[in-house]
């Protein structure tokens, strides 16, 4: 320690306090600050720790080192080297009253006078003291003291004396230390072995050396520059760890040849390497000029026993602070915590977290393992639904029957939230094309059905040229607009955008009532606009502000709207057309772009993005001719596709086109179930079996099966069958007779309605009911349930013995629960079984198989048998 | 709102690799203890160690399941230069009462001569396949031929990396349209900069693995690399824990346009590149649509990143590694999507865990 830079050390006892020694010794105490308030005075270590004061000893000065004393009692002793090689001990005024109060201010001194490099007390004898002093001719750089010896020399050299001036008391010199080592030699670094107690590791000038104080004629040594800070592995009492410049060496002290493994070498002069106490393998060093301490994970070093392994090092950096850092400790017993101290004294309190691996369970909670620990961490529920993942989002949804109902198809959107506007549009466009399929099919049964599904751009095309315009006069204004003559197709198109209801009235009236009613007033009033109906819109707006929700401006736009005036260069025209851009709603925006417009050029309408496609179609279809209507429809249609926007499956329809869409869609959300469900709403067969869209059915399958939603997985399946009866799994199992190989399943299917499930599926086997115990090829009887020993085919009674309020339970919930309690099982192990309610009620209590002899736990067999489904789980 | 809850593990040492069966309702933890882990989730949530034994004789780095439909199956990797697959019975002891189950060690792939670093079954469309990568730097693809007979894999590939290789991952589309695809990374830390991550894809006509892509921008080391779950999408998402988080995209250039039998073309691109843990990454993992990643890192955090509809990825939370709040206030991280990208300086996030941290 130069002065300037300090040093830190934690209380190897009193784990909450630390010494920052400069030169002066602060002893502080830290707090932990989570359940409360900073105290005045104290320093914020971290954001839940705090130290304060509470001693400055300044006695010593020329500090050169500094070790606690690792016994419990005096608490608060050091031991302090100091330039002129001796050594003092010193404590922080804790207890001067006890009974090691004659320790404290002993000096220990040297025969000449040298900086003291290191010290080290000894582990076991508490009482030693080993002090690594520079040289000195060929004095002894190693001194080994006993610190409570009685000793005090008779005469006191007159040299020490002059050395020692202002030293009052004498009495408290020891000048005879209990060894010495290391004579013309200097001592860089020291550590006792925690082999044995009179092993001492002394880093000298360009070797290692190890003494042993039972003979200390002899020491092994090994050369090598690498002679600072010597440290052991407290785990690992053969690894030793000291460094030199940039580089650390470790060594097996079992091979002490040479280092088993240098690490990287730094850039920088290292300053301070150390174990970590509470973990295995963890160094941490410290260059100089640096804010970052780098510590290395060592799983696996070689050893010199045994086979000649690579290595496994992991290197880590870790950067408690901005400013550089002057010196760190390692916490005694906390788990990787560590003290950091900066040169200008500002310390930093952290842990250093051990690696995490981490894994997603698929029903969206983390897991994870930090060193010996693991947590598990689940969102929860009610979080906001914006918030939430699509992986959410479909669990939930799949639980709402999302997708499930084909009749009110438009309900969908309510089953999936009702919060997102594309998957809104999506299912009122799904909705409308059956609409108007069951119609079209019941109009003229033949080709025009398939044709709504193909989406209003395939609708539009196949009507090219076929259209005029006229003009038409706007109700209440002596002003005529060109509207093209509605064809069927159109009608159709209007029909599919919502305007106009079934039947070949094109009166929008009814969807503006219904807009009206839902709130939607800016856009009625457009809609009213757009069918020449100004008056109508008006009254709209007039409406919509004086109802509770509205928007009281509503009134000043109705008045601008009433202004309306057809002349080209009029104020109010010029002044609309430049005010609506900044009106916030898209609808009233467009309102006035649609007056303002030069006859025949809608733009501003047709490309406003914040209008829903479905209005901008519609109004397209009013208003634009046969090749602009195809052109615009074919841009927006590449638009949506590009966007995957879901609101353009009404141009696309369920095509090649709609495919393309969803994909981009599928792309940009990973929303497979939308995918799915639309897809098998009404696509035709070659859409349906396009690669992709099998693979969002099969993945969204394979999703719910995650899920163990094997209920919804089946629904899907079946729901999937109606549209595509090629994906129908075939039967998975036949039972054949075991006579005459036969299978029984004609006879079969009656067998489980025998009981009051009989007559709604209208099967009159009255009088055959006692022949189905036998099979219908040969007669011979079927097999007996293992457990009533009576033949298959009969039915099941309450099972005896069995918890009967169980059975109950099970007949309550469900009918059909009784009608497969008659069913045939059995282990494909053991080929023993029986009624399947029987089995079940057995296996609720039995490990075994029922049949006597028989060890087969044919249950436990199937491992996934345990699990149940979610679904049942769930709210 | 994420909450974290702490599960008592009783591993003796550090534990390198979670895993989720299929459903998530079985866990796999393994650990420098040597042992392995299996956990079951009853049905009030709580994760019970139903097994525990030593795997190997050394540090057990990954562990991970087969699909549930090749049977209740485990593979393990260790430094001891194995890996081992393990198979659930049914045993004629009374452990299920004890709430206990059995674990029967069914093969041991011991080809490798370095440590294996990585074990990973492949999607379950390819049957019963299983990768190792190990720190020669190979890639060994295995297969067990007959489903029902763990005890048989045979060495159908081996593809040499040249470096030294720390983790695999599957590509798991099950598409036609992609082949099968496997993603390496290296944490060679020698200052030569090389590309740490190397694409294979299988060919159909050479019946071989033949590299398809590097990806020439990762040069420092990965530890932990991963394909995002593709439900559907038409491109590949891989995630990449080096000095930062990295997400790729790897579109395949239509087939049509490419000459037939050669490797698939990929558009590559960097979708997000995040230095948020602000030192290593050392894991990431993905959830189970392939739209949340979670990644791990040296600063004792936990991150979540999410992209929204313009496909930019943020933060969309932070986890200490301890479970305690960040700042004291987890909801912050959350409900804010733009925290992630000035997070607090590094000083927050790794100070004040030590109370945090009962045992030592």
């Amino acid at each position: 320690m130069s002065g300037t830079k300090p040093d830190i050390l934690w209380a190897p006892h009193q784990v909450d306090r630390f010494v920052v020694c400069d030169s002066e010794l602060s002893l502080y105490h830290v707090e932990s600050t989570v359940n409360s308030e900073l105290k005045a005075g104290s320093l914020r270590l971290s954001e839940d720790s705090a130290a304060t004061l509470l001693s400055i000893n300044s006695d010593t000065p020329y500090m050169k080192c500094v070790a606690w004393y690792l016994n419990y009692d005096p608490e608060c002793l050091l031991a302090v080297g100091q330039a002129n090689g001796r050594v003092v001990l010193t404590s922080l005024g804790q207890d001067h009253n006890s009974k090691f109060k004659d320790l404290i201010g002993k000096e220990f001194v040297p025969k000449h006078a040298r900086q003291c490099n290191t010290l080290a007390w000894n582990p076991l004898d508490s009482n030693w003291l080993a002090a690594g002093l520079d040289k000195h001719r060929a004095d002894f750089s190693v001194l080994i003291w006993d610190i409570c010896s009685k000793y005090t020399p008779d005469i006191v050299p007159m040299e020490k004396v002059r050395l020692s001036a202002g030293e009052t008391e004498t009495t408290l010199l020891v000048t005879k230390p209990l060894y010495e080592l290391g004579q013309n030699d200097a001592c860089l670094s020291l550590c006792w072995l925690p082999r044995d107690q009179k092993l001492l590791l002394a880093g000298m000038h360009r070797n290692l050396a190890i003494f042993d104080l039972r003979n200390t004629s002899q020491k092994m040594f090994v050369n090598t520059k690498a002679v600072q800070g010597v440290t052991v592995d407290p785990y690992f009492h053969d690894r030793v760890a000291s460094f030199y410049e940039g580089q650390v060496a470790i060594w097996d002290l079992r091979k002490f040849e040479k280092p088993v493994l240098t690490l990287t070498e730094q850039p920088k002069p290292l300053t301070k390497v150390a174990w970590c106490p509470t973990r295995t393998g963890l160094l941490a060093t410290l260059t100089r000029d640096s804010n970052i301490i780098r510590l290395y994970d060592m799983q696996h070093t070689p050893t010199p026993i045994g086979d000649e392994t690579e290595p496994t090092i992991i290197e880590r950096s870790v950067q408690p602070c901005d400013n550089y850092i002057a010196s760190f400790a390692w916490h005694p017993t906390s788990q990787n915590r560590m003290i950091v101290v900066t040169p200008n004294r500002t310390m930093s309190d952290f842990t250093v977290f051990e690696r995490i691996s981490l894994a997603w369970s698929p029903i969206t909670s983390l897991m994870w393992a930090c060193g010996r620990h693991l947590y598990e961490c689940a969102e929860e529920e009610n979080d906001n639904s914006l918030e939430k993942d699509i992986a959410t989002k479909m669990r939930l949804r799949a639980l709402s029957r999302y997708g499930l109902d084909t009749e009110q198809v438009w309900r969908n959107h309510i089953l999936a939230g009702n919060e997102d506007p594309q998957l809104k549009s999506l299912w009122y466009t799904l909705h409308f094309m059956k609409q108007y399929t069951e119609d079209m099919d019941q109009k003229s049964p033949g080709n025009k059905g398939s044709l709504v599904y193909a989406g209003i751009k395939s609708i539009v095309k196949s009507s090219l040229g076929t259209v005029e315009s006229s003009r038409h006069n706007w109700s209440s204004l002596d002003k005529q607009s060109d509207i093209q003559n509605l064809n069927e197709e159109r009608i159709l198109a209007l029909q599919l955008c919502g305007w106009i209801k079934k039947g070949t009235d094109v009166d929008v009236g009814p969807f503006l009532n219904s807009l009206v009613q839902e709130g939607e007033w800016e856009r009625a009033a457009a809609v009213a606009l757009f069918n020449l109906d100004i008056r109508r819109a008006i009254q709209i707006l007039n409406e919509g502000a004086s109802s509770e929700k509205g928007d009281l401006n509503l009134n000043v736009v109705a008045m601008a709207l009433s202004g309306y005036t057809d002349e080209k260069n009029s104020l109010w025209r010029e002044m609309c057309s430049t005010l609506r851009l900044q009106l916030n709603n898209p609808y009233l925006c467009v309102m006035f772009a649609f007056l303002t417009s030069e006859t025949g050029s809608y733009d501003g309408v047709l490309y406003e993005n914040k209008v829903a496609v479905r209005d901008r179609v519609a109004f397209a279809c009013k208003f634009l001719s046969d090749s602009q209507l195809n052109r615009y429809i074919e841009k927006l249609t590449n638009e949506m596709k590009e966007a995957g926007n879901l609101e353009g499956i009404l141009l696309t329809g369920l095509t090649k086109d709609g495919v393309d869409l969803m994909e981009s869609y599928v792309d940009r959300t990973g929303d497979v179930q939308t995918a799915s469900y639309c897809m098998l709403q009404g696509s035709p067969l070659d859409v349906l079996k396009d690669e992709r869209v099998q693979y969002w059915i099969e993945n969204y399958r394979n999703l719910l099966d995650a899920w163990r939603f094997w209920h919804k997985r089946a629904e899907f399946d079946i729901h999937r069958s109606k549209l595509d009866p090629s994906s129908k799994p075939l039967a998975q199992v036949f039972v054949s007779c075991n006579f005459c190989g036969k299978s029984i399943s004609y006879s079969c299917s009656t067998v489980p309605h025998q009981g009051r499930g009989f007559s709604q599926y209208g099967v009159s086997g009255s009088p055959t009911k006692s022949k189905v115990t036998s099979c219908p090829g040969c007669r011979k009887p079927l097999p007996r349930c293992a457990l009533c020993l009576i033949n298959m085919g009969t039915p099941v009674s309450s099972c005896p013995g069995g918890s009967k309020s169980d059975e109950k339970v099970d007949l309550s919930k469900d009918k059909k629960l009784a009608q497969f309690n008659n069913w045939f099982t059995w282990c494909h192990n053991c080929r023993h079984g029986g009624h399947a309610g029987h089995m079940l009620s057995w296996f609720r209590d039995h490990a075994e198989c029922p049949v006597s002899a028989c060890t087969c736990k044919c249950m436990q067999l199937d491992t996934t048998g345990n699990l149940v489904p979610a679904e049942t789980v769930q709210p | 709102m994420f909450v974290a809850r702490h599960i008592p593990a009783d591993h003796k040492d550090l534990i390198h690799d979670v895993s989720f069966d299929f459903h998530g309702r079985r866990m796999a933890t393994c650990s420098s203890d040597q042992s392995v882990k299996v956990w079951d989730k009853s049905e009030s949530g709580d994760w019970h160690c139903t097994a525990s034994w030593k795997t190997h004789s050394g540090s057990v780095w990954r562990v991970t399941w087969a699909h549930p439909e090749f049977g209740q199956v485990l593979a393990s990797c260790s430094f001891d230069r194995t890996a081992a697959v393990w198979e659930e019975i049914v045993g004629e002891s009374n452990d299920k009462l004890r709430g206990q189950s059995h674990w029967v060690k069914r093969t041991t792939l011991v080809d490798s001569r370095t440590s294996v670093t990585d074990v990973k079954f492949a999607p379950k469309h390819m049957g019963l396949m299983l990768a190792t990568c190990s720190a020669d730097g190979i890639v060994r693809i295995y297969e067990a031929p007959d489903v029902m007979n763990l005890s048989q894999w045979s060495l159908q590939h081996e593809i040499s990396c040249k470096l030294s290789c720390s983790c695999i991952s599957w590509n798991p589309s099950s598409s036609r349209a992609h082949s099968p695809m496997i993603a390496v990374g290296s944490d060679d830390s020698s200052p030569n900069a090389m590309a740490k991550v190397q694409i294979f894809e299988y060919n159909e006509n050479t019946r071989k693995y033949a590299k398809a892509e590097t990806l020439m921008t990762v040069t420092d080391p990965v530890h932990d690399i991963a394909f995002a779950p593709n439900l559907g999408r038409s491109f590949h998402i891989l995630a990449i824990a080096t000095k930062d988080v990295r997400i790729f995209t790897l579109k395949p250039v239509r087939k049509e346009l490419t000459s037939s039998g050669g490797p698939t073309k990929f558009e590559i691109h960097i979708v997000a590149q995040f230095d948020n843990h602000n030192s290593q990454v050392w894991r990431v993992s993905w959830n189970i649509t392939g739209t949340v990643l979670a990644s791990s890192g040296d600063d004792g955090c936990v991150r979540l990143w999410k992209a929204n509809y313009m496909d930019n990825w943020k933060c969309t939370g932070i986890l200490k590694g301890n479970g305690s709040p960040v700042n004291g206030n987890s909801q912050q991280g959350n409900s804010n999507p733009s925290l992630g990208s000035n997070i607090p300086n590094l000083q927050n996030s790794l100070n004040g865990s030590s109370s945090g941290r009962k045992h030592s």
